[in-house]
């Protein structure tokens, strides 16, 4: 895997110190002599092994960074994978016109941060949650991942 | 005001540009850097800002307030220079005080501190032979500090790294705090994994 310190700067998690703080509590890694930061975000989302294991710095994981969850839950499928740490995701839903009563495609695309403790393609179903704006488009952060092809695939999945 | 924090100017997300439709909102101002130097001679100027709240522009520090982060002391000390920048060389170039430049502090207080915390003298120059640390001459002490710094002893740790920074008299710190917004320069002594990860990369500069 890629190393951990790969910045200019030296990445750590701010809420663990990097000397031994005498009497304070820490979430200890299991097998390794450092700590790490982990949280459950709430709202019945997994945190998975991979943040709680792992080694990766990220600021804006919600599991081992400095980001809260709340606001929106939405699911979408993931359109494309080529940005560092995040994902854009595709939405579709149906439109109702009045007039004719009926119904027309639309789908809107939402740039969502993607943790280092997840593995996603494109294809995927992932659940995302509303966070503080992370960037310019970027607000909500990913919080399961649902492999392509675990479930029956519909053609048009309508949310 | 020149500077403007407004995003009119940026485009948008699907990467059309943005009209300007109306003038710049005092909201939406910035101010020159601060760009603090090291300095005897100290100035701070103090800004009123949005609110009627004020923020303390540092433009000249020469000392700041800095803690141990494994023995949670924290002493007023002098910043002798710049060392590193993770963002900028020019900013070391210039010897730029922002945060979480890589500076070196004057040891002097956190000598006395652990001398008088351990009883035991640090950074004492290495002569072949002779031991690293000795102890602090303890005959004018009562029994009940005897007994205090012994039981010290148990728990005591110097990091070798930090101890040669002793003997020259010159601790590697980080700023944490943001000069240019409350007019301090305060910060941690590097130790651990982060002092050998900056040491590398000050290293590397060097002997480019």
């Amino acid at each position: 895997m890629t190393e951990v310190q790969s910045e200019r700067a030296y990445l750590k998690q701010s809420h663990i110190g990097t000397a031994q703080l005498k009497g304070i509590f820490k979430k200890r890694t299991p097998g390794k002599d450092g700590y790490r930061y982990y949280k459950n975000v709430g709202l019945g989302f997994k945190t998975p092994r991979e943040a709680i294991e792992g080694t990766y710095i990220d600021k804006k994981c919600p599991f081992t960074g400095d980001v809260s969850i709340r606001g929106r839950i939405l699911q979408g499928v993931v359109k494309s994978t080529k940005m560092n740490r995040t994902i854009i995701i595709r939405r579709d839903y149906l439109h109702f016109i009045k007039k004719y009563q009926r119904y027309e495609k639309r789908h809107k695309n939402i740039a969502v941060h993607l943790s280092p403790a997840f593995r996603c393609k494109e294809g995927d179903t992932v659940i995302v949650g509303q966070c503080r704006p992370l960037s310019k488009t970027v607000r909500f952060n990913v919080l399961k991942v649902i492999p392509a092809g675990s479930k029956a695939v519909k053609g048009f999945s309508s949310y | 005001m020149g500077i403007g924090r407004d995003s009119l100017h940026k485009r948008r997300a699907t990467g059309g540009r943005q009209k300007k439709w109306r003038k710049k909102r005092k909201h939406e101002m910035g101010r020159i850097p601060a760009g603090t130097k090291i300095s005897s001679n100290v100035c701070v100027r103090r800004v009123r800002v949005r609110g009627g709240n004020y923020k303390f522009r540092a433009l000249r520090l020469d000392s700041g307030n800095w803690s141990w982060p494994s023995e949670a002391v924290a002493r007023k000390t002098r910043v002798l220079d710049v060392t590193y920048n993770a963002s900028n060389n020019e900013l070391v170039r210039t010897q730029t005080l922002v945060k979480s430049a890589i500076v070196q502090i004057d040891a002097t207080p956190f000598r006395h501190w652990y001398e008088s915390h351990y009883g035991v003298k640090i950074g004492v120059k290495k002569v072949k032979g002779q031991k690293q640390e000795e102890v602090v001459d303890d005959t004018k002490r009562s029994k009940h500090l005897t007994r205090k710094l012994a039981a010290r002893q148990a728990d005591r740790k110097l990091d070798p790294l930090l101890d040669e920074q002793f003997v020259t008299g010159r601790l590697y710190a980080c700023i944490s705090s943001r000069p240019g917004q409350c007019g301090r320069c305060d910060g941690y002594i590097l130790e651990g994994k982060e002092l050998e990860f900056y040491m590398k990369k000050m290293q590397k500069k060097k002997s480019k």
